[in-house]
């Protein structure tokens, strides 16, 4: 999943909401690649299409027209079957809330996509990702009794745990604060820098954008821009441009 | 207000039907079960009017039962004499006698034709205009060997004009020739009863009335009254003889089939409640999830000032609205339930005079107010707890699972088990039936009371293979029926009445079959028992003494039943042979002299004696229809006697004092030394005369009581089906309504690689947990059940409690395959979930 092949990339992307006079284009025309082992942030604009975007390169989703390559592997070729195991063992979610499922403890949401699966979880990986994270002493813990900032800990460490391909992160930071942020970026980024994952992570902070290695602007559909070694106050000058 | 609670119904109709479903298919049944019952009274009414419509008063022997007894109750016969005498009244344009009895036909392969439940009759021909018979085809039978027969029995058995066909009698049996088919009035034939039609000399020779009318029929002339004509005849009647108006006979014939309905109906209006008892806890239950669901939104209308009471009233607005519905939809299925029944009955040989099905005010009034009510009051309880929710939870955010504690619910769920129990003991040991149906009712209420506490740990043991058998889907599946033991419970509850009966049922049968077969050992020393087929009274007393003159048989006895009145309340008594009786039944003479029984003394039970504060060589007034009050000498007692009763008396006595002898049964021993084959093939050889009776030996005779026990339970489970289906309903009820509550965590799981296929499986595990929980529940309180019953019924001779154990089991499985049923739709809804739609969901 290294040099070479991207985790995952799309061209031409389209995707048309409704027909007619009511139909919307979500995304307009949008060629992008994300490669193995880099932290991308995709900023822009409330209703540029980042979700949508980050949705159809998901396999949630489809697009109306373009591809979408998850590897190596076009998506608009798999059933929904196929879809799912894509999702299950290739790629990681991290939404802005209600990640977790509430009967069940942290270390089992932790482990829900290979539970799922019917695999073993690799024990010294997980151990890993839980030590890095700091939810030793939670673990036993249901949602309920977390933090919303824990909850996101242990969003992040689930999307991580299989060792996808990517992980997709939809505002993971947008309900936290800046604490709370911090510790869940600190962990993206430090899976990406020192066991070589792959995350692409939808913001509206700047700040939270500054802890990716590349930022990609899309407003009305399309990209607009991209930006390598982000920081706060590039990325909020750029913003800025865009009238967000 | 009221426009919102429409519209939120309106936008969930699927929520709307299954809510509605519950109440639905009790108030079809409660609706199903008056029309029916309406129809057949009035059926009855038109059939029992048609019978008496050519004549205006009978004229008959007095009963001794007193005036209005029923015409089912055999009176004596009059003399054909007096025929003459009331052909002579001024007035009367024509009159008739008629005499009737047993005849029953024998069909072209040699078996005797039966009906279900219905008699089969034999009577003359009577004049034209005073008789309902309207020939089909062919003409009336005018001498000896001749007969007419009804053409629903001729269609059935291809009996034509001009064939030969046999008849059963009390006496021996007779071939006749057909020489005619006949309808009933407009019907082709009485309402099921087989018809046999000879001419008035051949009626009163197979009946054993030479001589004698049972009643004489008579017609006035034009501008006399038929009261008029009643008085003038009653001037002429001897004493002993009554003259009535026809319409009178019409109105006792119809009044006494009405009260045999009765029964039948308030059985049926039973099931129905329990059907909305359930349907009641469903109500109760997806109205709490759905005040639940709602908190938000109802603390929001609070916060923008709605006021306490508009908010409860909105709940019960829905209530009321749903029961309305519901009621309707289900008035309109209870008329197709009534016709489905009474094409069943068709279906039976039972051909009703065609009427349309009576639909009375009552019904719609009763259906309505029982659907309404019960919806309305189940819906109370969470219409207070949506009226206590503050404005200020509308800040808080999430699923508010229901507050409260379970202390106090389940404080007052021990209460009311116990209160239950108490009332349940209480009508068993003589308190009545109405008190068993409250307490039972009670006890079902305070065991969902109790429940949640008792469905955390059990929906853990029930679940526990789970996770093995279905991975992650099962745990999660397992966990889910945890999170809500509320719910879980209340859902489960529902299933735990029908279940609970159906237990308690079960464990009844099951002692009954067990102590049966302890009856015919401990009572019972003949070898063979010969019966007819449903133990109507129809074995010829041919039957017996030919049977006697078998070498192969030691001892003889037929038996009969009948019953006597004294102090108002009709009793029964047995009779039969005293000198054989002893050698077929263990009659067990515990005191006086049963030698008595021979000289017209009646026998009594040990017990009975003592309740009815009797003694041995009194006197006991016996008041019989045919000959009035009869004073008896308690000629001494018996051990109780399960085959026997507690009035025993001679064949002769029973001859003197009642009319139309026919044996019940018949009992017979073989004689030592001669092996059972040899004293089977004896006894085959007469019965093989009498092809409307049954020969059976000990064991088999065991067989049949316990068929007959089976065939019951089977009709009640049956029954109390329906409650169970609407059980399952409320299930997938409580998925549906889970699931959506639980959108957003099936988008999650489905978005982090959950397959539509372990979706589903996620809900079936869930289904069948409550189903078992439900059932396991059901099956405790139902063996408690039986264990009091039996108790209760210890006097009647069911001595131990048999647990049917395999059953038991059986029913906890099927219970399973229930939930794996009841979670198909839910779970399909819950895997076609669009992701992301779900993963957005509010
Ligand atoms: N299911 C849908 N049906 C119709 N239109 C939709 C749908 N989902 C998104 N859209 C439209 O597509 C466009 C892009 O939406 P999208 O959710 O991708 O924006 P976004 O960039 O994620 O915005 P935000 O920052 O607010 O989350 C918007 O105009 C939105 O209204
Ligand atoms: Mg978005």
């Amino acid at each position: 999943m290294s040099n070479g092949t991207p985790a995952a990339r799309g061209t031409n992307l389209v995707k048309v909401y409704g027909e007619g006079d009511a139909a919307v284009r979500a995304l307009d025309g949008i060629s992008v690649e994300f490669a193995a082992g880099q932290f991308s942030a995709i900023m822009g604009p409330s209703g540029s299409g980042k979700s949508t975007l980050m949705h159809c390169m998901a396999g949630l989703d489809t697009i109306t027209s373009g591809q979408v390559y998850v590897g190596d592997v076009e998506l608009s070729t798999l059933n929904d079957k196929e879809l799912t195991r894509l999702r299950r063992d290739r790629i990681g979610f991290i939404f802005q809330a209600y990640n977790l499922v509430p009967t069940l403890t942290a270390a089992e949401n932790i482990t829900l996509p290979m539970d799922i699966a019917g695999r073993e979880p690799d024990k010294a990986w997980v151990d890993r990702l839980i030590d890095t994270v700091g939810l030793r002493p939670r673990l036993s813990h249901r949602p309920s009794e977390l933090s919303g900032g824990q909850q996101q800990r242990v969003a992040a460490a689930r999307a991580l745990a299989s060792r996808p391909g990517i992980v997709f992160a939809d505002e993971p930071t947008g309900n936290l604060d800046s604490r709370a942020s911090a510790e869940v970026l600190g962990f993206l980024r430090t899976s990406v820098r020192e066991f070589d994952q792959t995350v692409v992570m939808v913001t509206h902070d700047p700040s939270a954008a500054s802890y990716a290695e590349r930022v990609v602007f899309l407003a009305d559909g399309r990209i607009v821009d991209e930006m390598t070694e982000p920081t706060a106050e590039k990325v909020l000058d750029r913003m800025k441009g865009l009238g967000d | 207000m009221v426009r919102a609670v429409l519209k939120g119904l309106l936008a969930h109709k699927l929520r709307l039907f299954l809510t509605a479903m519950a109440v639905v298919l009790g108030v079809s049944f409660v609706a199903g079960t008056f029309v029916l019952t309406d129809t057949i009274n009035k059926t009855f009414d038109t059939l029992f009017d048609e019978i008496s419509a050519g004549t205006d008063v009978t004229v008959r022997a007095a009963s001794g039962f007193g005036q209005g007894a029923s015409t089912e109750t055999a009176r004596d016969t009059v003399p054909a004499s007096l025929l003459e005498v009331v052909r002579r009244v001024p007035g009367v344009a024509a009159a008739d006698g008629s005499v009737g009895g047993y005849a029953q036909f024998v069909d072209e392969a040699g078996k005797a034709v039966t009906t279900t439940g219905a008699p089969t009759l034999g009577f003359n021909w009577t004049q034209p205009g005073l008789s309902p018979l309207t020939l089909r085809s062919g003409r009336e039978p005018q001498r000896a060997g001749e007969v007419v027969v009804d053409a629903v029995t001729a269609k059935a058995h291809k009996f034509a004009v001009g064939d030969k066909v046999k008849v059963l009698f009390r006496g021996p049996t007779e071939e006749f020739t057909v020489v005619g088919i006949t309808g009933f009035g407009e019907a082709d034939n009485l309402a099921g009863a087989t018809l046999a039609i000879f001419d008035v000399n051949t009626a009163q020779r197979v009946f054993a009335k030479v001589g004698r009318f049972d009643s004489i029929d008579a017609k006035a002339t034009e501008g006399i009254s038929a009261l008029a004509l009643r008085d003038r005849v009653a001037g002429v009647v001897p004493a002993g003889v009554e003259v009535v108006t026809s319409q009178q006979v019409a109105d006792e014939g119809a009044d006494s089939v009405q009260q045999a309905l009765g029964f039948f109906s308030t059985a049926l209006l039973v099931f129905a409640g329990i059907s909305l008892f359930v349907g009641g806890f469903i109500i109760l239950n997806t109205f709490s999830i759905l005040v639940a669901q709602r908190t938000r939104e109802l603390a929001l209308l609070r916060a923008l000032g709605a006021s306490r009471r508009q908010v409860l009233w909105s709940v019960v607005g829905e209530a009321f609205i749903v029961g309305l519905f519901a009621s309707l939809v289900g008035l309109g299925l209870g008329i197709l339930v009534a016709l489905g029944l009474k094409a069943l009955l068709a279906a039976f040989g039972i051909d009703l005079p065609a009427s349309g099905l009576v639909i009375q005010p009552r019904t719609i009034i009763a259906s309505l107010v029982v659907g309404v009510g019960v919806t309305v009051l189940s819906s109370i309880s969470p219409a207070r707890r949506a009226s206590k929710i503050p404005p200020m939870a509308a800040l808080r955010g999430g699923g508010v699972e229901q507050g409260g504690s379970l202390r106090r619910r389940s404080i007052a769920g021990a209460v009311v088990t116990a209160l239950g129990g108490a009332a349940l003991l209480r009508g068993l040991f003589g308190g009545g039936i109405s008190l068993v149906g409250l307490g039972a009712a009670l006890v079902f209420v305070g065991v969902a009371l109790l429940s949640p506490l008792a469905a955390v740990p059990m929906a853990r043991v029930i679940g526990a293979p789970f996770p093995r058998i279905a991975g992650m889907s099962g745990k999660l599946g397992r966990q889910n029926a945890m999170r809500n033991p509320r719910r879980t419970a209340a859902t489960a509850a529902a299933l735990t009445v029908g279940l609970g009966l159906v237990a308690c049922v079960s464990v009844l049968a099951a002692s009954i079959k067990s102590s049966a077969a302890d009856v015919v050992d401990k009572y019972l020393a003949a070898d063979f028992i010969i019966s007819t087929s449903n133990f109507m009274p129809n074995i010829s007393t041919d039957l017996a003494p030919r049977l006697a003159r078998q070498p192969e048989l030691a001892a003889v006895s037929a038996l009969q039943t009948g019953e006597w009145r004294a102090q108002g309340a009709t009793r029964g008594l047995f009779a039969g042979d005293p000198a054989t009786l002893g050698q077929v039944l263990k009659l067990d003479v515990t005191a006086g002299d049963a030698g008595g029984l021979a000289r017209g003394e009646v026998l009594v039970g040990e017990e009975e004696l003592n309740d009815k504060k009797l003694a041995v060589g009194g006197t006991l007034a016996m008041t019989f229809a045919r000959t009035g009050t009869k004073d008896l000498r308690i000629a001494g007692t018996f051990a109780e006697n399960q085959l026997l009763g507690d009035y025993l008396v001679s064949t002769a006595t029973f001859d003197a004092n009642f009319t139309d002898r026919l044996d019940f049964a018949v009992l017979a021993k073989s004689r030592a030394g001669v092996s059972p084959a040899d004293a089977r093939t004896a006894v085959e050889r007469v019965t093989a005369d009498f092809p409307n009776v049954e020969l059976r030996d000990q064991a088999e005779f065991k067989q049949q009581q316990e068929d007959q026990v089976n065939q019951i339970l089977g009709l009640i489970s049956a029954l109390l089906a329906l409650s169970i289906i609407i059980a399952l309903f409320g299930i997938v009820n409580t998925l549906a309504l889970s699931i959506l509550e639980r959108t957003r965590e099936l988008g999650l799981l489905r978005a982090v690689g959950m397959s539509r296929r372990q979706v589903r499986s996620m809900i079936r595990g869930e289904s069948v947990i409550i189903a078992v929980l439900g059932a396991i529940l059901g099956l405790a309180v139902g063996v408690l059940f039986g264990y009091a019953i039996v108790g209760a019924l210890d006097d009647e001779g069911i001595g131990k409690v048999v647990i049917p154990g395999g059953q038991l089991i059986a029913y906890v499985v099927l219970a399973g395959v229930a939930g794996v049923i009841a979670a198909v739709f839910p779970a399909r809804r819950a895997a076609r979930l669009d992701v992301l739609a779900a993963i957005s969901h509010e």
